[in-house]
């Protein structure tokens, strides 16, 4: 009893700690930032690995849930007849949720368990160590780039998502299921809000970015220096990375859709 | 600076990892211009030593000096400006994966000085000829042999010109060959540039054929030290046993366990 009690507390502190040492390091990432404006082709390079090389993920999901939205939807609506909104729910449900969700959820498969692995190879090949000894800060030169690059491309993508999203949604209603071209975007243009809608998509997808780069980046950085460690690290990030965006996603809407 | 003040001064060191004691009340003196070379059993915290030294660990108790300055106590931008004036040459070599060789070597170059491009140009390539591998500048690190990796690893280590260097195991997994270049090397560097040179080993033919001067450490203490020719002709047993690779002596070949028999009948 009293065993099982004191493992409990020793559970208890060691996630308080693991929450310390992950504070501490985005302290330390941020102090960073500053010296990147003298850097720029660090940010650079880590947007295109980062970024760029998610964009075939994103683009091809985006289109295809597009595409399944615009075929259930109208199976929907068209019992109501109301298969003209078919615009609208297409382009909320993308901008409003699902592009700033998966697009999180695959950025944490695509480039945050590669982020973690990158940086826990450097780790337990003393790449890292090295650093430090020839008076090189590796959180600022390697970590910082890559937080950025991460914070920066998360709404791009969701943004991209979200564009094909509709242009799938739009193939699928009005292409195949003849739905009317004109109602399809007007509807959309006059019930999708730039604020209430699209703003706040975007600082969804900014807080998943932050987040999910944030957990891939600790995750490698404190990962144990062997092939084990780095792997398991890899595993944690996606799983961590899911259940926060999951999670922040629900408390998100309810803050700005609640009321 | 007095000339034969030590580089390094290493006093009553006490060192820690979780309950384990890895050193307890360690001195070292490490003289300059010399190479000094500290031997062990693997597992005797020879690493954790350069990194002691280095400042990338903390010691419990204890001082330790590099030229003059307090490296347990520095605050990080002081530690940072003593290790430009170091260079480590990690076990792995530590290279930089994603970049090719010309690059690993001018990476502390181009971080810590503003030196126009032609210049780090000719520095690392008169770096990297130094060390006999000009014509690998393109490479990258996948593409070379491990000696190789620890020679460019070497290069780099000695792209600021710094006043000492630290070799973790430099000769393990080396052949023969690559194992003379290494030694000759070394030797050569501390000679040319009147560097001072640390050298953990466990290698204890080319460690006595290259050090002026050697400590070997134990169970978190220091053994013995003194000059090569004294410590090979020692009459402590202990010391006898390690330079000679003697599998049985006052070093048990067993790691500490219950009686086989016991172990063997399955009870614990
Ligand atoms: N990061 C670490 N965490 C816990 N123990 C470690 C760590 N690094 C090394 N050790 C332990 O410290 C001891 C000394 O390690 P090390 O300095 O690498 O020995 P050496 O270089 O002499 O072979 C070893 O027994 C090792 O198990
Ligand atoms: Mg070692």
């Amino acid at each position: 009893m009293l065993e099982q009690l004191a493992r409990l507390g020793r559970i208890g502190i060691g996630s308080l700690e693991q929450l310390g040492r992950g504070h501490l390091l985005l302290l330390y990432m941020l102090a960073g930032i500053s010296e990147l404006f003298t850097r720029p082709r660090l940010l650079l390079n880590q947007l295109f690995s980062v970024g760029v090389l998610s964009v075939l993920i994103v683009a091809i999901s985006g289109t295809f849930v597009g595409m399944v939205l615009g075929l259930q939807g109208y199976y929907i609506l068209s019992q109501f007849g109301a298969e003209q909104t078919l615009g609208v729910m297409v382009a909320a449900s993308l901008v409003r949720e699902l592009g700033p969700v998966v697009t999180a959820l695959l950025f944490a498969g695509r480039a945050g368990s590669a982020l973690t692995a990158e940086i826990g190879l450097m780790k337990a090949t003393e790449q890292l160590s090295g650093l430090e000894m020839m008076a090189v800060n590796p959180v600022k030169r390697i970590l910082t780039p890559r937080f950025l690059a991460g914070f920066v491309a998360m709404p791009l993508l969701a943004a991209m998502f979200s564009a094909l999203g509709v242009l799938g949604g739009y193939f699928v209603g009005v292409g195949l299921l003849g739905v009317d071209d004109g109602a399809f975007w007007s509807q959309m243009q006059t019930k999708i809000d730039l604020y209430d809608d699209v703003l706040n998509g975007v600082i969804k997808s900014l807080v998943f970015g932050f987040v999910c780069t944030w957990i891939a980046l600790f995750q490698g950085y404190g990962s144990a220096p062997t092939s084990e460690g780095v792997s398991r690290a890899t595993t944690r990030t996606v799983v961590h990375s899911s259940f926060a965006v999951l999670g922040l996603d629900f408390i998100l809407t309810a803050l700005m859709f609640g009321e | 600076m007095i000339d034969d003040e030590p580089l390094v001064t290493i006093r009553n060191l006490r060192f820690f990892r979780g309950d384990r004691v890895i050193f307890d009340g360690v001195d070292i003196d490490i003289p300059r211009g010399k190479v000094t070379a500290i031997m062990g059993p693997s597992g005797t915290g020879k690493t954790t030593l350069l990194k002691l030294i280095g400042g990338q660990l903390r010691p419990a108790a204890g001082t330790i000096q590099v030229d003059g300055e307090r490296v347990d106590r520095l605050g990080t931008r002081d530690l940072y400006r003593l290790r430009m004036r170091m260079g480590m040459l990690f076990q792995s070599g530590a290279l930089l994966t994603d970049i090719p060789v010309f690059e690993n070597v001018a990476y502390p170059i181009r971080e810590h000085t503003g030196l126009p491009e032609s210049l780090i140009r000719k520095l690392v390539l008169l770096k990297l000829e130094a060390v006999g591998l000009r014509g690998a500048r393109d490479l990258m690190p996948h593409e070379l042999s491990g000696g190789m990796a620890r020679r460019v690893a070497l290069a780099r280590a000695i792209a600021l010109d710094p006043m000492m260097i630290m070799y973790d195991e430099p000769f393990t997994g080396q052949d023969p060959i690559s194992m003379g270049v290494l030694v000759k090397l070394i030797r050569a560097l501390n000679d040319a540039s009147r560097l001072t040179s640390i050298v953990v080993s466990h290698d204890v033919r080319e460690a006595a054929q290259i050090a002026d001067y050697i400590y070997i450490i134990s169970n978190g203490k220091v053994i013995e030290h003194g000059a090569p020719d004294a410590m090979m002709s020692s009459s402590s047993e202990w010391t006898a046993q390690f330079m000679n690779g003697l599998a049985d002596g006052p070093v048990p070949f067993h790691f500490p366990a219950p009686g086989l028999e016991q172990d063997l009948m399955g009870e614990s």
